[in-house]
């Protein structure tokens, strides 16, 4: 198969530079941080789209996965959560999707999304923790408009937005 | 200005002359002095980096390094990674909306869902421009 995924790993290291995108904060976090992070620190793990279908090898996109925990910034009693589970409430934290420019509009996104959403369910399904949340942070409209589209809503107004899925009617 | 940025040099030197005999440096060691601070500067960065509080501790007192650079590079580092996210009244609310409703999937996560249910997951076909 010419595209598949892998977690992302010292053997990709001479991949990463080459990766496009308008959000600086998602290059940085790819070439700076994210092999850090995911063997040295273990905050969150990357998984990275690897292209072969060219003959050389391509970094076309990633994602980092790592775990939240959701919780309410004021004690104030308000009646009408009384429904909402005791907080915290855990979750996994879809921390950063990003697709290299050059390849936008061909369908990577979704299929990153999915990956991400797929290896949550089975974590979820099977795993020995349980979660109840799919949070991301959107950058801007356009990715509030992509997490929409996949049932995700936004809590708050502003950019970055927060946006969550509840996966329990998923499991 | 001038005069500001003169009698800011002047602290500077000032500050950096007690350094260095804090140091246990000689006047002609200034660039030893740099040196020090650089590696100091440096192991403080990479703590501030990976997201690390800084404090300082002797028995029960306890006293943070607190700097608007380090706030800088740990806002850098991507801190929303493995936090807690804290709600607001109105983010609470809608969270509590979103868990209470009934189960509706949009078509595009059904789709999405499907897509996984079929092994293998079949990813796209990209296609690169040529290099330039």
């Amino acid at each position: 198969m010419p595209l598949h995924i892998e977690p992302l790993g010292r053997s990709h290291r001479s991949l990463l530079t080459d990766f496009q995108n308008p959000h600086t904060a998602l290059v940085d976090y790819l070439t700076r941080y994210a092999l850090r992070h995911a063997e040295k620190d273990l905050l969150a793990r990357t998984y990275v789209a690897i292209d072969s279908g060219a003959g050389a090898r391509r970094l076309a996109g990633y994602f980092s996965l790592t775990t939240v925990s959701v919780e309410r910034g004021s004690v104030s009693p308000l009646p009408e959560l009384n429904r909402l589970p005791r907080f915290p409430i855990p979750g996994i934290l879809l921390a950063r999707l990003a697709v290299d420019t050059r390849i936008q509009r061909q369908g990577l996104g979704r299929y990153l999304f999915e990956e991400a959403l797929g290896l949550t369910l089975q974590l979820a399904r099977t795993g020995p923790v349980a979660f109840r949340l799919l949070v991301t942070d959107a950058l801007d409209a356009e990715a509030a408009r992509f997490y929409e589209h996949f049932g995700l809503t936004s809590l708050g107004e502003e950019f970055p937005c927060r946006m969550v899925l509840d996966l329990r009617p998923l499991l | 200005m001038a005069r500001f940025q003169a009698l800011t040099n002047a602290v500077l030197d000032t500050e950096l002359d007690l350094l260095r005999e804090r140091f246990g440096l000689e006047p002609n060691q200034k660039a030893d002095l740099l040196r020090e601070m650089a590696l100091i500067a440096g192991w403080v960065a990479r703590q501030a980096e990976q997201g690390r509080i800084i404090e300082a501790r002797r028995g029960e007192v306890v006293e943070r390094l607190t700097h608007p650079a380090l706030e800088r590079l740990q806002g850098a580092s991507g801190q929303p990674l493995a936090e807690q996210l804290t709600l607001s009244d109105a983010e609470a609310r809608r969270l509590a909306a979103i868990l209470d409703r009934g189960f509706a999937p949009p078509p595009a996560l059904c789709a999405a869902l499907a897509n996984l249910a079929r092994s293998p997951h079949l990813p796209p076909q990209l296609d690169w421009p040529p290099a330039a």
